[in-house]
């Protein structure tokens, strides 16, 4: 007995101990739950809830500065910044400052939900999240529980649906139905003639072959499908196999370097056909490169918003307070898609404010009542329905070294009429 | 996560230790350390944040995997690249399994514990289906061969879209077990409300520990010394009488089903499958894990595994507050970008000053005190 008595003693204590500290968790937790609602009313009568504390909204920012989307993320937050920091300096939205705070996940999905959960609670919504994968990972959580406005820096028709994610601008669907109706329009592309399409492996290429199917299927077009990996480069077989086929046009639907690689190959081999590529095709620094005046000569990009070189007040505002901000760094569609989505949002808080309720709720309705909002870049966005884009028009866009951001317009923002009958399908 | 660790060590303790030695184990410093940390962890998920409780699930899940790789690599000498594809087994196994059959995805609607096994049984089989060649292949070679496992399994995940649901991944379904259901429905515990982290958080800890004994059990028995020996010398491994291709395709099947059911903890953690994460990189973090913590024992495997899987996050998290660091724009180092040089700093500090691991610190200490480790 004298053996087993200390095992006891041991076990007593060990359960007096986790008495005690269950105990105690029901006492001191933080986490514990003291009954009051989280809602508390300002003085000026305005109704709060998460993400507000004192004079302050909290908005966070997930993005990829270091992984693969990298100069997209730098814009786009930069651009977000620019934009807070002259609200705050006109005195804010209702009296609140707003405040920003950044998380890089590097394209990394555990970083990315590791960052939606760190921030999830504090903030009252995201004016940025690259990434689809990764909102589609979270997507359960901001549709069940975390209800705040979430816009995502992605163009993907998977992501339309739900009434706190939405997608501003035209998806890629849409726009490759756009592009390809320039394509015919302009270019000489006809009925019965073969269409190239080299996209990414992955939603933002599929949902954009989904677009080019069913414009083909419209205007009895047949796609030549040519599925790359991100990590392709170099574009020669795509090239030979398209011109083996005989197409006429090419849809591409990647990333800069692919649509580089692809109109000069192009050029080298003598195909001579029309190119144009979705908005995330295109990148400034190519105009430098040796594949520079083939992609002048023979290259389109469709974007869902005028460049940053267009000729609006707006538009030269914005360039001259980024370029002074951040001289070091080049003007492309980022530092536009990452302004608007931050003036959406901001719109959507003043809204919130003379209807009186800044809780995440009151957002997301304030949202729904943004039925035509344009901020200087030429289309207008129709949020009052969450299970469309906002728009459905593009524009299109020629690379040129001389304009600012090296993209000019040469068509304005417009929709093609089979655009106006397709309907997305969110799967 | 050390004390994962030490809460392990406590029921082997007690078991090996002969009944008059009762008394000792009371006086030894230990003892009461494995308690304290042991209650720690229980106690845990009443105070921390969902991101901290995440984070730990995450390193649970990585340490499973990890553990199965320490046995493959640490202990048996044999280099595998290929564990994210057999993580990627499991964690889609168990959506394929419990998932409900939908409009584009199919699933056979198991129940979800019982997809868990499965999923982990399939693991198994890829991981059997392979081993011809890992029976057969030693060291770097089979390296190279496990390489082409990664590849087919992110060709597999991105277009059999039916089952994986391509690039954007297919929801997990929740785990569900004796009636408690380990979603996002609140239960409230002593005034705390549990939401699927916390609930998870003990799923986790029994998974961690039960796999941390069990991979214990086969390295200190005959199965481990049979291991060590094919990794110091093959040959004198087989004049011994050991199997060596039987045991190198054992373990390897082992090993692949840790992985199997790191892939499945994994799943439930992100509530969402997608392939970009089971690429290459995440098996080079795998190794990254043992080679850091330490090779060859479930300790090492476990605090490398923390380190790997927590060091990013927290560098991420408190990004704003490291040394050296500008607001993006403004030229110099940007917070995302510091926290992987860092990160990189300590993986290379680890290894050049601490060969044998971070184990190998706790070692050092026990060669200072001998009398409490005797």
């Amino acid at each position: 007995m004298t053996a087993r008595n200390p095992r006891n003693r041991t076990r007593t204590l060990t359960a007096t101990a986790v008495a005690a500290l269950l105990a105690l968790t029901a006492a001191c937790s933080s986490k514990a739950k003291d009954g009051g609602d989280d809602d508390k009313q300002s003085a000026g009568g305005v109704k709060t809830g998460q993400g507000i504390s004192g004079k302050t909204i909290d908005l966070g920012v997930l993005t990829d500065m270091t992984g693969v989307y990298a100069t997209l993320g730098k814009s786009v937050t930069q651009a977000q910044q620019l934009y807070v920091k002259q609200v705050n300096a006109d005195g804010g939205i209702c009296g609140y400052q707003l405040k920003l705070t950044v998380r890089d996940h590097g394209y990394d999905p555990q970083k990315a939900v590791a960052g939606y959960t760190e921030l999830a609670p504090k903030v009252l919504g995201f004016t940025q999240f690259i990434g689809s994968p990764f909102v589609a990972a979270v997507k359960q959580r901001i549709d069940g529980q975390d209800k705040g406005l979430v816009l995502p820096q992605a163009w993907s028709a998977h992501l339309l649906g739900s009434p706190y994610v939405r997608v501003i601008g035209s998806t890629y669907d849409i726009e490759t139905i756009n592009a390809i109706d320039f394509l015919m329009k302009e270019k000489g592309l006809q009925k019965g003639d073969k269409l190239g399409h080299v996209y990414f492996e992955g939603d933002y290429g599929e949902n954009a072959l989904q677009g080019s199917k069913y414009m083909a299927d419209k205007a009895g077009l047949t796609v030549v499908e040519q599925k790359i990996k991100p990590t392709d480069n170099d574009m020669t077989a795509q090239v030979a196999a398209l011109k083996k086929a005989g197409v006429k046009g090419i849809v591409i639907s990647a990333g800069p370097r692919q649509a580089a690689s692809l109109v000069g190959v192009a050029a080298a081999a003598k195909l001579n056909v029309p190119v144009i590529g979705n908005n995330s095709a295109f990148a400034p620094q190519l105009l430098a490169t040796q594949a520079g005046p083939a992609l002048e000569k023979n290259y389109w990009v469709a974007s869902p918003s005028l460049p940053i070189g267009a000729d609006t007040a707006e538009a030269k505002k914005l360039v001259a307070d980024y370029r002074k901000a951040y001289p070091k760094d080049s003007l492309d569609n980022g530092v536009v898609a990452g302004w608007t989505a931050a003036s959406v949002f901001g719109e959507a808080l003043k809204k919130a404010c003379e209807s009186k309720d800044l809780t995440r709720e009151g957002v997301d309705k304030a949202l729904l009542t943004l039925s035509s909002f344009d901020n200087g870049f030429g289309v207008d966005q129709d949020f009052s329905d969450p299970k469309a884009p906002s728009s459905h028009q593009s524009v299109i866009l020629q690379p040129d070294k001389s304009a600012v951001g090296g993209m000019k317009v040469v068509r304005q923002p417009g929709e093609a009429e089979q655009a106006a009958s397709y309907t997305p399908s969110a799967s | 996560m050390s004390d994962a660790v030490a809460t392990q060590a406590e029921p082997a303790e007690s078991r090996t230790a002969p009944a008059g030695s009762a008394k000792t184990l009371l006086t030894r410093r230990r003892t009461y350390v494995i308690t304290a940390c042991a209650l720690l962890l229980l106690a845990l998920p009443f105070y921390l944040d969902r991101f901290w409780l995440q984070a730990g699930l995450f390193a649970m899940a990585a340490a499973i995997g990890a553990i199965g790789l320490n046995l493959l690599t640490g202990a048996t000498g044999q280099l595998s690249m290929g564990h994210a594809f057999f993580l990627a087994v499991g964690a889609y196994g168990y959506c394929v399994f419990a998932g409900e059959r939908g409009q584009e995805i199919n699933g056979l609607g198991l129940p979800p514990w019982l997809a868990a096994v499965l999923a982990v049984l399939v693991a198994g089989v890829a991981g059997g289906l392979f081993s011809p060649i890992a029976g057969r292949l030693k060291g770097a070679y089979l390296g190279i061969a496990t390489l082409a496992l990664i590849f087919i399994g992110q060709h597999v995940l991105f277009n059999a879209e039916n089952l994986t649901g391509g690039a954007n991944g297919r929801d997990v379904p929740a785990m569900s077990l004796f009636g408690l259901t380990f979603d996002e429905s609140e239960i409230t515990v002593a005034n705390v409300p549990f939401g699927s982290a916390e609930k998870l958080w003990y799923l986790g800890l029994v998974l961690t520990l039960g796999c941390g004994l069990f991979a214990r059990g086969v390295l200190r028995g005959r199965p481990g010394r049979a291991m060590n020996a094919i990794r110091d010398h093959r040959i004198a491994a087989g004049v011994l009488g050991v199997p060596v291709a039987r045991y190198r395709g054992a373990v390897f099947v082992l090993s692949s089903m840790y992985a199997g059911l790191a892939g499945v903890l994994l799943a439930l953690v992100f509530q969402r499958t997608v392939p970009d994460y089971f690429g290459i990189t995440l098996s080079l973090e795998y190794l990254a894990m043992i080679v850091i913590g330490g090779l060859g024992s479930v300790a090492g495997a476990v605090v490398g595994a923390a380190f790997v899987s927590l060091l990013p996050q927290l560098l991420t998290r408190y990004s704003d507050a490291l040394p050296l660091v500008s607001a993006p724009g403004t030229g110099g180092v940007a917070p995302g970008e510091a926290s992987r040089y860092l990160y990189g700093a300590a993986v290379v500090a680890v290894v050049l000053f601490l060969p044998g691991g971070l184990v190998q610190l706790a070692a050092r200490r026990a060669r200072k005190h001998p009398q409490e480790d005797a």
